[in-house]
């Protein structure tokens, strides 16, 4: 499903965001990516669905050399990869529910269907309520939880989470990892990242723990 | 087109400026259209005066007009008595009109105002006309405008030449000012594009609303543009008495058909200048 074949990423400073990097993810499931602050966690998230490149080495995605991949097939790829960005990178200017609207939008699903979905993911997510609020009008929390809305709106295959209780009270924390475990037991392959040693205690996950852009 | 909602003050001062560049543009044309009608009409009629010793009483223009009929092309256009040139001079001089009130009598001619084609006429027309015309008793002068149109005709053919060239430089001047225009409205909205890009949209999903957005911003600058030349030209007609020479000047608006083809200019500016703007960006 995943997997990177001796992946560098040199930003152009000394020492390289992520080195000789091998990785697999099986289809279906879930792994934490964790390590300290300025790891390569996020770059690492970010080769896997085409926002950066990677220096050398190869990334496959779906059966996709992403290093061969056409701009328009990069598109289909990124429709079926659902992303929680650790900025959240909601559209200011447009309220949750165009938000979470605008993934379903692109692929140009017929207005009816979009409000259904969107409506449903919205309940799934307790942000009914929030539907005509603009990301400035919500707090940290909700912010994320759009986030997460939009990322799975349509059903991924995959879903990239950066730090997705980043901005969460405890409570709402357990919420969210309850709910990447539902996201998860319904099919989709989930890596999450996190710098958190909390979110981790006690779990049988699957941990890749990164270091200085190392695998350790 | 939420979009142009959204961003209102970056649209209009992306309107606003495209109507300058347009209308700089568009003034020009006008000019040039101008120029080239009256340079054709000129090139075809020629005004001619016919200057009287004394205030000729009805009889005697009869006379003179039944004379000029046996010419083929002549029409007259009016008779100016002393009067009227008076009225006229004083209306010339506006303020000072007071200078002529030393005068104690009316030191300026009658003149009967004609105008010859030249395509009916022949080129040797006038010169006849002249002679035949001032062997009268109570014609004093004949004149005509032909000697300085003659100049004044070549020296248009190179304003011609130079009116394309500067045309063309004001063209694409315009068309680098709307595309860096349109390229302000596209980083304003940088973000949004990124991420539209990152979900999943196709460059063509991000990029036709643009180019709607560009060729309608065209549109608006180019009306807008031409509305204010519109405006311009009617100030210009009311207070303004343009005369060259003997032959008045009398301004003319675009054409609707040229009016027609700006506005699709100015939309295919819009179009072209965000496709420009936007090959840069993705
Ligand atoms: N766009 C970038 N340009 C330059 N350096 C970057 C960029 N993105 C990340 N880095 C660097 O790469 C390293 C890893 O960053 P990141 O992947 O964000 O770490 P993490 O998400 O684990 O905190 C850091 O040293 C960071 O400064
Ligand atoms: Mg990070």
């Amino acid at each position: 499903m995943i997997q990177l074949f001796q992946v560098y990423k040199n930003f152009g400073s000394k020492n390289p965001a992520l080195l000789d990097i091998n990785l697999t993810v099986k289809k279906g499931e879930f792994v934490f990516i964790t390590g300290p602050s300025g790891a390569g966690k996020t770059t690492l998230l970010k080769i896997i669905f085409c926002a950066e490149r990677p220096t050398s080495g190869n990334v496959l995605v779906h059966g996709r050399n992403l290093n061969r991949i056409k701009e328009r097939d990069l598109s289909l790829l990124r429709r079926r990869i659902g992303v929680v960005f650790q900025d959240f990178k909601l559209l200011p200017r447009r309220n949750v529910f165009e938000n979470v609207a605008l993934a379903l939008e692109i692929i140009g699903f017929p207005l009816p269907m979009i409000r259904k979905k969107v409506h449903q993911t919205l309940r799934y997510l307790s942000l009914t309520n929030k539907e005509g609020y603009y990301p400035p009008q919500l707090s940290g929390g909700e912010q994320q939880r759009v986030a997460i809305a939009r990322a799975i709106v349509n059903n991924p295959l995959i879903l990239l989470a950066d730090e997705p209780t980043g901005n969460l009270d405890p409570d709402l924390t357990m919420e969210i990892m309850a709910l990447l475990k539902e996201i998860h037991i319904r099919g989709t392959t989930v890596l999450v990242a996190t710098h958190s040693k909390e979110l981790l205690k006690g779990t049988t996950r699957r941990i890749v723990t990164l270091n200085k852009g190392r695998i350790v | 087109m939420g979009n142009i909602r959204e961003n209102r003050l970056v649209h209009l001062i992306g309107i606003g400026t495209m109507s300058i560049a347009f209308l700089i543009f568009y003034a020009f044309i006008l000019v040039f259209v101008n120029i080239n009608y009256w340079t054709e009409k000129q090139g075809k009629t020629l005004s001619m005066s016919i200057y009287f010793k004394e205030e000729p009483d009805s009889a005697v223009i009869e006379n003179i007009k039944k004379e000029l009929f046996v010419f083929p092309g002549v029409t007259v256009k009016q008779f100016v008595s002393k009067d009227d040139a008076m009225k006229s001079l004083r209306r010339k001089l506006g303020e000072k009109a007071g200078l002529l009130d030393g005068l104690k009598q009316n030191p300026l001619p009658a003149s009967l105002e004609i105008t010859l084609s030249r395509d009916k006429g022949g080129d040797n027309l006038p010169y006849q006309l002249k002679k035949r015309l001032e062997k009268s008793s109570v014609v004093d002068e004949v004149h005509y405008t032909q000697e300085w149109i003659k100049k004044f005709q070549a020296i248009m053919e190179v304003i011609k030449i130079v009116g394309v060239i500067f045309g063309g430089l004001l063209f694409l001047a315009a068309l680098f000012i709307i595309t860096n225009t349109i390229k302000l409205t596209i980083y304003s909205r940088k973000e949004e594009i990124e991420i539209l890009k990152l979900v999943g949209a196709t460059n063509c999903f991000v990029k036709i609303p643009f180019m709607i957005e560009g060729s309608i911003q065209g549109l608006l600058g180019g009306a807008v543009a031409l509305f204010a030349l519109f405006l311009a030209y009617i100030i210009a007609i009311t207070r303004i008495d343009i005369s060259i020479g003997f032959a008045s000047f009398n301004i003319v608006f675009l054409s609707p058909y040229i009016i027609l083809f700006l506005l699709l200019m100015s939309v295919i500016i819009g179009f072209i200048g965000s496709t420009i703007s936007l090959g840069r960006f993705f």
